[in-house]
């Protein structure tokens, strides 16, 4: 840990990137606030979720911010888990930036739950087993332990032994959490697009490939593009990894909707045919999520360093859209249950889109999580210490 | 302890929606476009003059299925769904906390969020109303003036509704799914 006074805090270099970043982390924060606070005076009615559309830009910010803390755990894990050499170097910011997210989506998702402290209560009295979103929470809380601990044994009081074991522990609640994130969704056997094996297993990928995006943008940012050696081959090797990882993702994705295509069984092939029409799932979940870096890595023989820290950004935009959908897809198509034209219209695709206090505490958890990596980076050592 | 189910004999539905008020006054529904335990699904005729189909306008009187096998009972974190002692499909408002994640769950659309509560709500038979007082009906059933619909005790084989589904042919609304849902649409 670093001595540490008030001014010291507030002290950074005043570059312009740096300027900018301040700027955003501090207004993000205020809308934050003003969106909780506006939350906490008009309740449900300031968000745009309806009866039909339960769920809205709040779980997919959720989705967001633990996938990013589960695929920075997987990738670090590569590193302290799995002794590769050169992923050692990440170890602790990468823990400290799952440490960060999953904070992130819990004030998220505090904010959406109608009643967070009933649900810590409730959760412990009258355990609903069956429940996936129960296994979530659950394993999410154990994972956080862990991690914690493990942050603790890397960084605090260095033990590699112990971080090791908690990394193994942390790796193994996280992946465990995060499948039944996927789970919450694939078991609603009441929306055919989502019914099934595929989002557990896509959340555990899209995760990895989340965890990449965000390495090259925190160690971008951190070395502004000029890398020690370790840095620099820990990065040529995550293009290898990232670039498979979007190969097999593209492949899966590709099948998911053909299969639902195919035979065109309404609920799900219709859904399907409205979503692959929609500009989120064309420019955001494919052109900015998927084939921008693929080409990149694909064109520069997995050698692209440099390009990838801002072709990042745009799958992390990517990756949001990627969440958006997700919530959004699963609940368009009406239940069809003798509402046939209901008050004489005819069902149509559900709309929603967010109301601005869900856009405000949605986005503002950005500003914490940049806060909190700032305060991180100034208590904490994050680097990898020269004499191991 | 009972096994409540309805059956409804839904051709004989003339949309006059007296139920859906019936319902709205007994439980006292607050008022907003979202809030309603009960509705009357429509079909509108099929087919250009002179060549209308009758029988595709229909009347479907509808509301929570009361599942025997309630996907909104197995996602509920808290275990706040539950089936009563009646094999009611029930929201326990001390241990909601919504999470809205039944909602979702549910396939027949049949619950909303409750702004007195700030907790989920849907039909109950009546339960808290009526069938608490030892009344043997509900506020939808009792206000019918075509006698659409039959509230009984699905477990006894001399309750009115049991006879009906002894006689009746019937259909029943995604049944596929495996919810084992507990109303019955007469044929
Ligand atoms: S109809 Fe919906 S709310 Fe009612 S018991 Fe079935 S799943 Fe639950
Ligand atoms: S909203 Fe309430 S009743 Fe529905 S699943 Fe969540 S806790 Fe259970």
């Amino acid at each position: 840990m670093n001595e540490l006074s008030i001014k010291e805090l507030f002290r950074f270099e005043k570059t312009p990137l740096n300027l900018l970043i301040a700027i955003l982390t501090v207004g993000l924060l205020g809308i934050f606030v003003a969106g909780a606070t506006y939350y906490f005076i008009h309740g449900h009615h300031a968000f745009n979720v309806t009866r039909q559309h339960p769920w809205g830009l709040l779980i997919a910010m959720y989705v967001f911010f633990v996938v990013s803390s589960t695929g920075l755990c997987i990738i670090s894990s590569i590193g302290h888990v799995f002794e590769v050499k050169e992923f050692q170097v990440i170890g602790k910011r990468a823990i400290a930036g799952a440490i960060i997210t999953l904070l992130s989506g819990f004030a998220v998702i505090a904010l959406e739950v109608g009643h967070p402290v009933r649900m810590l209560i409730y959760n412990v009295l009258t355990p609903g087993f069956t429940s996936a979103i129960w296994w979530m929470g659950t394993l999410y809380g154990i994972y956080l332990v862990f991690i914690t601990f493990e942050f603790f044994f890397l960084t605090i009081k260095e033990n590699h032994k112990w971080a090791k074991i908690f990394g193994i522990g942390g790796l193994l609640a996280g992946l465990a959490a995060h499948s039944n994130l996927g789970a919450v969704f694939g078991f609603l056997i009441s929306r055919p697009t989502a019914n099934g094996v595929f989002y557990p297993v896509y959340f555990i990928l899209s995760a990895m490939i989340t965890g990449c995006y965000l390495i090259y943008i925190i160690y971008g940012f951190k070395y502004k593009n000029s890398y020690p050696a370790n840095i620099k081959a820990m990065l040529l090797k995550l293009n290898k990894i990232l670039g498979m990882l979007l190969g097999i993702l593209i492949f899966f994705e590709a099948w998911k909707i053909i299969t639902a295509l195919y035979g065109t069984m309404p609920e799900r092939a219709e859904t399907i045919l409205h979503v692959i029409k929609s500009p989120t799932f064309i420019f955001g979940e494919v052109i900015l999520g998927m084939l921008i870096p693929f080409i990149v890595i694909l064109f520069s023989n997995a050698k692209a360093i440099k390009p990838m820290v801002y072709v990042s950004l745009a799958g992390m935009v990517g990756i949001f859209f990627m969440r958006y959908d997700l919530v959004h897809d699963t609940l368009i198509y009406p239940m069809d249950t003798l509402k046939r034209s209901e008050y004489q219209l005819p069902p149509t695709f559900i709309e929603y889109f967010p109301s601005a206090t869900e856009f405000a505490i949605g986005f503002g958890g950005i500003g914490i999580t940049l806060l909190l990596f700032y305060i991180a980076e100034k208590v904490f050592n994050l680097d990898v210490d020269t004499k191991h | 302890m009972a096994r409540y189910g309805m059956a409804l004999d839904y051709k004989n539905c003339i949309n006059c929606r007296a139920c859906e008020t019936a319902c709205k006054a007994e439980n006292g529904i607050l008022p907003g476009k979202d809030n309603y335990r009960i509705w009357i699904g429509q079909k509108e005729a099929e087919g250009e003059w002179p060549n209308i189909s009758i029988v595709s306008q229909t009347y479907h009187p509808s509301q929570c299925q009361h599942c025997d096998n309630a996907p909104c009972q197995q996602v509920c974190p808290t275990n706040a769904t539950y089936y009563d002692e009646n094999r009611v499909v029930r929201v326990d408002p001390e241990r909601c906390i919504l999470c809205t994640y039944c909602i979702n769950a549910c396939p027949y659309d049949a619950r909303y969020v409750d702004d007195r509560t700030v907790t989920v709500d849907k039909c109950n038979f009546c339960s808290d109303t009526r069938l608490a007082n030892g009344e043997t009906t509900t506020a939808c059933q009792a206000t019918c003036p075509t006698k659409v619909r039959t509230f009984g005790d699905l477990d006894d084989p001399n309750s009115e509704i049991s006879q009906l589904l002894k006689t009746r042919e019937y259909k029943q609304v995604k049944e596929h799914l495996g919810t084992k849902p507990k109303l019955f649409y007469l044929i």
